[in-house]
């Protein structure tokens, strides 16, 4: 998909909105904690200035392509987010089976169908590997993974 | 098959801890604890939590897992165990004085309070030391005082942290001998070797440790403790010298509110035992071995508390 | 010399030569996760050496390190993804060649260059310690604060395309730094009341989120993995003997690259995150075709990975003799050391000399060991890689990159932190701001400001404070070389303009990001 978009001014007003988001809270800070801030903020807001200008003046790349399908980026963005939710709660096990099988379904049904028992056939090897994961980040590692509501 | 039948064994262990939970705490400990460090692996925290892994274990008979959550300080680490850990015993946590005294004055959002839990003990605590270089013009502490009342604020000294424990009490060294220095924080004790060796500080007020550490290079002025500490025979503490400076960081262990005292007693007896092996090890650094419990914790905590407060308040509505 | 050959002779027991090759696979299975650093590798391994010997311990975590070091190179040529931050620049032109079929030729030039590396760090350790520590301990807080800026100029190759976006990436990375506890003031920020904000965004949660949610996504997006799979192994033609033939048969570069590393690895705190950003920036200025760099240029992975590697036994400079850590991992082996009633200083060479000469062999040790256990080990990692289904491949490694995140700090938040910045990063790329400068200000920001207030607070008794900036000689030195530095970096970009556009003679552009560059 291919997007006409000037890079040049969305850049500098991601620049803008980044700098607006972290001005507000700046102000009851300590002379020591503000000092470095302040100044890359001022820089943030400069550079995002002249890149805005930039883009009208003399413009740099006007379009912007996104490989493949965007519907699959964006299911795959909400599916990743929705996986770390589900973490906290219903426990990292859990999740991340349906979250695998699930991510690994839709994205396979770019060769075609996925019919069932291709699902099942794969299921010893994305068990092992989430087994082994698991156990070696809980038992050897000691981290501490959330086990919500279920485990 | 272990995964399917935990949840289970959850469940009902959870009944029966609403039915009758004085005869489940009564077996403690019967699971794995997880020792909860609030800061990066590597530091003094995080040894000194390694050293006593192995005696707890022997100690309680079950695995202790020492696990990090670094992060702001430690205040991550202790918002979230104040919010979320239950009070059973199997979930411990590292606590730092001044760090649970100062963070929730200082800051609207720390996230904790420095009551919120019990303290089951402080095991070890390394008190502040004013050390300079072997070719510092300072021979002993009254040098740099009169050195510092011709100057003032030209005497740079580093410390580890900002309202720290070296830094507090260096505010409360200037107050008492009218002098103004200037302190610059460090993150962590590395880079105060660093740059004292290379003459970017006239000192440091660091802790014990590095006074021991840089014995060969570096002189230790006075000791913030009560008595001369034992790896440190030769170097003076600030009561002898006539300032009243006692204070340093303090390290022990809590649980939540409301954790059975049996409980607490099993880890105090574990951690006491510990200290004793670790001693050893510990003391020729330059540590004070500490066994403080039950009422002590409280009147240490208020204590500092009682130095430390003003100086903070203070502070903060400088800024 | 009797000393050496005692150490040695301690050294070559089957007993070690086992702990080194456990160590160093160990090492590097960790190192290639993400989110697992050298720093946790040693951290997890500290128990078991407490029942070693103090050798044996030493030579465990010494083995580890290099391994976990060296490991990082995997991921960041098959899926663009540091492992640790020490090999950000691997991912420059070892992913490229990756995407090119060049996969294995890059994996063997990491190798070779990192075994090179680890070597020559071990030999400058055995015979220049000293009088590299003096060096080291010339830099303060002004200095620091110059590292940081010199570290700055590096933006300038590091944007492709536009610098007025590459400095723009660098500001926001500086500004992501600044969240959290500030190092001086104590005082918490942005946090927006929120407590587990305290805690910033870590270094490490970024530089997975920035590097590789993006890479993920574009594979899902355009439904197939991103390298070539088959062919490549199979020609004969790319032979070891030839990659060797490449590196060393003209080996200005990886000299250069080795003295970088040597010299960066003794600047405390600044260590390990940036040697290979230095090493590859020179590599491409000294390059006879700069334009091949980060098109899949070997000598861009052989700059990375030989500079990284001598900074394993590098950082160790500081720490033997004077007792500071290099880098956040020599931290965990100067406990080790002081557990075992070792104090670093010059009795470290003489009264226990046997003892940390045998470490320091060990790490040469370890270092060749990469030889064969990082060949074999790539053959089959690779093979793994481009064998694998993308559908299979996206789910394992967004699995592993969760599980790294938490790990870190056992943080849920971080994770969000991670997956947020990430998607973010993903649409950042499209308008042309890139990873790699957000991730070097995020790096240098905390540097910069540390360097700059601590400078000024012991100022302030000083008639005119930021001259402190500039007071002793190194400093001076390394001011000057900020300023040979941007404008070796702006001054072609605006030649090629005003030449290109010959009538619109365009200086506020080229005073616009001087100002940027200061």
């Amino acid at each position: 998909m291919i997007v006409r978009l000037n890079t040049d001014i969305v850049a500098g007003l991601v620049g803008l909105a980044f700098a607006a988001a972290l001005w507000l809270p700046r102000a009851d800070m300590g002379r020591l904690s503000i000092i470095f801030p302040r100044a890359v903020l001022v820089i943030l807001v400069l550079l995002s200035l002249i890149l805005v200008l930039k883009g009208f003046i003399r413009p740099g790349e006007r379009r912007i392509e996104i490989t493949g399908s965007p519907r699959r980026l964006l299911v795959v963005i909400i599916g990743f987010f929705a996986w770390w939710m589900a973490i906290d709660a219903i426990g990292f096990l859990v999740s991340t089976v349906i979250a695998f099988y699930a991510l690994t379904w839709y994205l396979a049904r770019v060769e075609g169908v996925v019919r069932w028992q291709r699902l099942a056939r794969w299921t010893p090897a994305i068990l092992l590997l989430i087994g082994t994961f698991y156990l070696t980040f809980k038992e050897v590692l000691n981290v501490r993974l959330p086990t919500g509501l279920l485990m | 098959m272990k995964f399917i039948r935990k949840p289970l064994v959850v469940a009902v262990s959870a009944l029966a801890v609403v039915g009758m939970s004085t005869a489940v705490q009564a077996d403690y400990p019967e699971e794995d604890i997880t020792y909860i460090i609030p800061f990066n692996p590597g530091g003094e925290s995080d040894v000194t939590a390694r050293f006593q892994e192995p005696i707890l274990e022997e100690e309680l008979g079950v695995s202790v897992n020492v696990t990090h959550q670094p992060g702001g300080g430690g205040a991550v680490a202790w918002s979230q165990f104040q919010n979320n850990a239950e009070p059973d015993g199997y979930e411990i946590i590292g606590v730092n004085i001044p760090h649970i005294i100062g963070q929730p004055i200082q800051r609207s959002d720390a996230g904790f309070e420095t009551d919120d839990w019990r303290i089951v003990t402080f095991f070890h605590s390394t008190p502040n030391a004013l050390i300079v270089p072997d070719d510092s013009p300072y021979e002993t502490l009254d040098d740099l005082v009169e050195d510092a009342k011709e100057n003032p604020e030209a005497i740079t000294l580093g410390g580890s942290g900002t309202y720290s424990a070296n830094h507090l009490d260096m505010l409360r060294f200037e107050e008492e001998a009218g002098i103004d220095l200037t302190y610059i924080p460090f993150t962590g004790t590395g880079p105060l070797k660093g740059a004292i060796e290379g003459n970017h500080l006239s000192g440091i007020f660091n802790y014990t440790m590095l006074g021991t550490e840089m014995e060969d290079s570096a002189r230790v002025l006075a000791v913030a403790s009560e008595e001369r500490v034992k790896a440190l025979p030769d170097a003076p503490t600030f009561k002898e010298q006539g300032y009243d400076i006692v204070g340093g960081a303090y390290r022990g262990v809590a649980v939540p509110k409301g954790t059975p005292d049996e409980v607490v007693e099993t880890l105090e007896e574990a951690f006491a035992k510990a200290n004793e092996e670790i001693a050893s090890k510990q003391e020729p650094l330059g540590f004070v071995m500490e066994d403080i419990t039950g009422e002590e914790v409280d009147e240490v905590v208020a204590m500092l508390r009682e130095a430390y407060e003003p100086i903070l308040q203070s502070a903060s509505e400088e800024d | 010399m009797d000393m050496l050959l005692q150490a040695l002779s301690s050294l070559l027991t089957i007993e070690s030569i086992l702990t080194v090759l456990v160590g160093v696979s160990l090492g590097l299975f960790i190192g290639s996760l993400p989110g697992l650093t050298a720093t946790m590798a040693l951290a997890v391994l500290l128990p078991f050496t407490f029942s070693m010997e103090a050798l044996q311990g030493l030579i465990a975590l010494g083995a580890v390190y290099m391994g976990s070091i060296y490991g990082g190179a995997f991921t960041a040529i098959l899926i663009n993804t540091p492992g640790t931050p020490s090999s950000i620049a691997t991912t420059f032109d070892g992913y490229p060649m990756a995407r090119q079929g060049r996969a294995y030729e890059a994996l063997a030039g990491a190798t070779m260059a990192s075994v090179a590396g680890g070597v020559v760090g071990v030999i400058f350790l055995l015979i220049l310690a000293p009088p590299l520590a003096r060096l080291a301990v010339a830099f303060g807080p002004a200095e620091m604060f110059w590292v940081a800026m010199l570290g700055l100029t590096l933006v300038a190759s590091l944007s492709s395309g536009s610098l007025l976006k590459g400095l723009l990436a660098g500001c926001i990375g500086m500004m992501l730094s600044t969240i959290g506890v500030s190092p001086i003031g104590g005082e918490t920020r942005f946090t927006f009341g929120f407590p587990p904000l305290q805690g910033g965004v870590e270094l490490i949660v970024a530089l997975i989120g920035l590097f590789v949610i993006p890479e993920l996504l574009t594979m899902a997006a355009e439904g197939r993995g991103a390298l070539p799979s088959g062919g490549e192994m199979r020609k004969r033609e790319l032979s070891i003997g030839r990659i060797a033939r490449q590196i060393f048969g003209k080996p200005v570069n990886l000299i250069r690259s080795c003295l970088i590393g040597q010299l960066v690895a003794i600047i405390p705190g600044a260590g390990g995150n940036v040697t290979s950003l230095v090493a590859y920036n020179e590599a491409r200025r000294f390059s006879k075709d700069p334009s091949s760099f980060g098109k899949g240029n070997l000598e861009g992975v052989v700059a990375s990975e030989s500079s990284n590697n001598v900074m394993v036994a590098g950082s160790m400079v500081p720490l033997l003799t004077l007792g500071i850590p290099g880098a956040p991992p020599d931290a965990i082996i100067l406990g080790v050391l002081l557990m075992h009633g070792l104090r670093p200083g010059i009795d470290l060479f003489t009264e226990t000399g046997v003892l940390t000469n045998g470490f320091i062999l060990s790490m040469g040790l370890a270092a060749l060991m990469l030889l064969p256990v990082g060949l074999i080990g790539g053959r089959l990692i690779h093979r793994v890689v481009i064998r694998t289904p993308y559908y299979f491949l996206v789910p394992s490694i967004a699995m592993v990159t969760i599980l790294g995140t938490f790990a870190l700090r056992n943080s849920f938040l971080d994770v969000g932190i991670m997956l947020a910045l990430g998607t973010a990063g993903y649409f950042l790329r499209l308008i042309g701001i890139h990873a790699a400068p957000i991730v070097l200000g995020l790096i240098l920001g905390g540097i910069a400001e540390q360097g700059y207030v601590q400078t000024m607070l012991a100022a302030v008794a000083d008639p005119v404070p930021w001259l402190r900036l500039v007071e002793n000689p190194l400093s001076k030195v390394l001011a000057g070389l900020v300023l040979v530095g941007a404008a070796s970096a702006l001054i072609p970009i605006w030649l090629e303009r005003s030449g290109r556009l010959a009538k619109v003679t365009d200086t506020t552009e080229a005073n616009r990001n001087r100002e940027g560059e200061v």
